[in-house]
Order: C-alpha cells, then structure tokens, then sequence
C-alpha cells in the first residue's frame, strides 16, 4: 500500500526537492499544495500519513497550518522543511505537534534519517 | 542582453526559494544577536526601472535609509529601509545605554543593515556559487536624482522584510542588479531548473 504524504511549499524549486529527496525503496503517493489554505482545506477531508511543511507561505504560513491541524482528531505525522531556523520558530512548531524540523535547503540523508525515526523505513 | 523582465515563472521561483533561504540565514544571525524572534516576509522579486524603485522604496514615515554596493562576480546595490520605530528596543537588546544617542541610533542602523543585507547576499552568493564583496553601509536621503543616477536603467528588485516581535522595528531589504550580472546570476540558475 502507497504512504499519503502531503507537500505543501509555495516555491516549486522547493516541492520539487522534497519529492526528489523521498526514499524510493516507499511508494509514496504524493500530493503537493502551494499555500497553507490549501493545505488545511485538504487535511480537513482526507488523511495524509505524513505532512511535509514549509513555514512562509501565503495566504495560511507553516504556523498557522499547525495551529489547525490541533482540530484534528488523528493528527498526522508533520515534518516541517524550512529556512527560517530560529531557535524560537524550532520550539513553537515542536509545541504545536511538528514531529521534526529540518533546514532548507533540505539534504536527502536528513529526509530519509527522518523518516527512518517515523518508522516508515 | 537578458532584462529582469523576461524573467521566466520558473526562474523567479528559483530566485524566490534561494532568497528565502538567504533570509532565514539572515534572520537566524540576527534572531540570536538579539535573544528574539523574527519574521519574516515571502520575498518579493520585481522588475524595475529606477523611478519605479524610488516609488517602490519611498514612502512617508519616519524611515532611515542604507545602501551597500557589492562587487566582484555580479554588481550592484542593496537598499535597506530601517523604520525609526522600534528601534530603542533593538538599542536595548544591543545593551547600548537608553535613550540612545544619535550616534548610537546611526550606528545601530548601520550594524542591522550590514547584519541582515550581508546574511543575504552571502546566502544567495553561495547557493549560486558566486563570489561577491559587500561594501560597508552608508546612510542616505532617497531623492528622485539619487534614484535617476543610479547606473543601470533595469534592475532586478528583490525585496524581502524583517519585523521584530516584540517591538514595532521592521526592516526591508532590496537588491538592485544591473542587467550583466543579472544575465550572470539566470546563467547559474540553470543547474537548479534542470
């Protein structure tokens, strides 16, 4: 069975990055959303297994999507992939349930170090 | 010669993304300068002549301008617009002695500019693989003759802003490219479209 992962990024260099980080040996079944509005509509109808999340982003940010997602009675598995680093930004997001943070621009052994924690490899 | 108006959609998003991660750079260096956190705006990448970044730059309020040229691979200016608002509190989280004296208000505003504008352009010049050289910061009065002197007629306006939390202090920063360096900089953003 596929692995629902959701890509929300407004940078399309930065999605595809992300998909081209993923570890083949899992069949993801991968869909990519460009703003956090897009992102919430759609975590509000459908259950993704792991949610990779950039934090600027129009419309909804990275912050404000995990603010939502606490609604949620299953929360998904949230990875949030960004530049902005602070400390701060690192302890609020780990607050509202982000389960990793990993820096922009993202390396593939990160990633896969990561999903490896999750158990999905 | 290539202008910053034919820009193409997939190349702006480059720019966009590696500027973004030049700014959290950036953010990051100051966020720890100071003990807070800092916001950060979605870069904004414009093509413009220099009467449209005297209009994108100027605006009433009580503001301070900067400006850097940089050189060596690419050339060309960053412009950094300081509010005067918020900023004894970044005085004070500088441990500079309240109320600030002009000279500490000019320094400071030359310490946040070099600080931020330096983070990035470094930040962009190494996911480019480009050599640059930052100036030091000068203070200056936008004037509409300052803006018609500048030496390239399009320039590539990249602009991203910087708020502090706990104070009103916001900061923007622009780039302005001249259009050879802005050929170089499209040259190397190949390897990331392919």
């Amino acid at each position: 069975m596929s692995l629902s992962v959701l890509i929300a990024d407004d940078s399309k260099l930065a999605r595809r990055n992300v998909v081209r980080s993923l570890p083949l040996e899992v069949d993801f079944a991968v869909t990519e959303v460009t703003n956090g509005q897009e992102a919430v509509s759609l975590l509000a109808d459908n259950t993704y297994s792991l949610v990779l999340l950039d934090l600027t982003m129009p419309k909804l940010d990275g912050i404000d999507v995990l603010e939502r997602l606490q609604a949620l009675e299953n929360m998904p598995n949230v990875v949030v992939i960004s530049a902005d680093f602070q400390p701060e930004k690192q302890r609020v997001v780990k607050e509202l349930g982000a389960k990793f943070f990993l820096r922009k621009p993202l390396k593939k052994e990160d990633l896969t170090a990561v999903l490896s924690e999750l158990g999905y490899l | 010669m290539t202008t910053s108006s034919q820009l193409s959609e997939e190349q702006r998003d480059v720019l966009q993304e590696l500027l973004n991660i030049s700014m959290g750079q950036a953010a990051n260096s100051l966020a720890l300068m100071l003990d807070t956190r800092i916001d950060i705006s979605i870069p904004e990448i414009s093509a413009v002549t220099p009467n449209q970044l005297y209009d994108l730059l100027f605006e009433t309020g009580d503001l301070s301008y900067t400006r850097q040229s940089f050189m060596r691979d690419i050339h060309g200016e960053v412009i950094s617009i300081i509010s005067y608002s918020g900023l004894s509190e970044i005085g004070a989280l500088m441990d500079y002695d309240q109320p600030l004296s002009e000279e500490d208000t000019q320094e400071i505003i030359l310490e946040l500019s070099n600080i931020l504008a330096g983070a990035c352009l470094s930040g962009l010049s190494e996911q480019l693989k480009l050599t640059t050289n930052l100036n030091m910061p000068l203070l200056f009065q936008p004037d509409k003759a300052s803006f018609d002197g500048l030496p390239w007629q399009h320039s590539l306006a990249m602009e991203v802003q910087f708020l502090i939390t706990i104070s009103s202090f916001s900061m923007r920063v622009i780039f302005c490219l001249d259009d050879e360096s802005l050929s170089r900089i499209l040259g190397t953003l190949d390897v990331y479209l392919k």
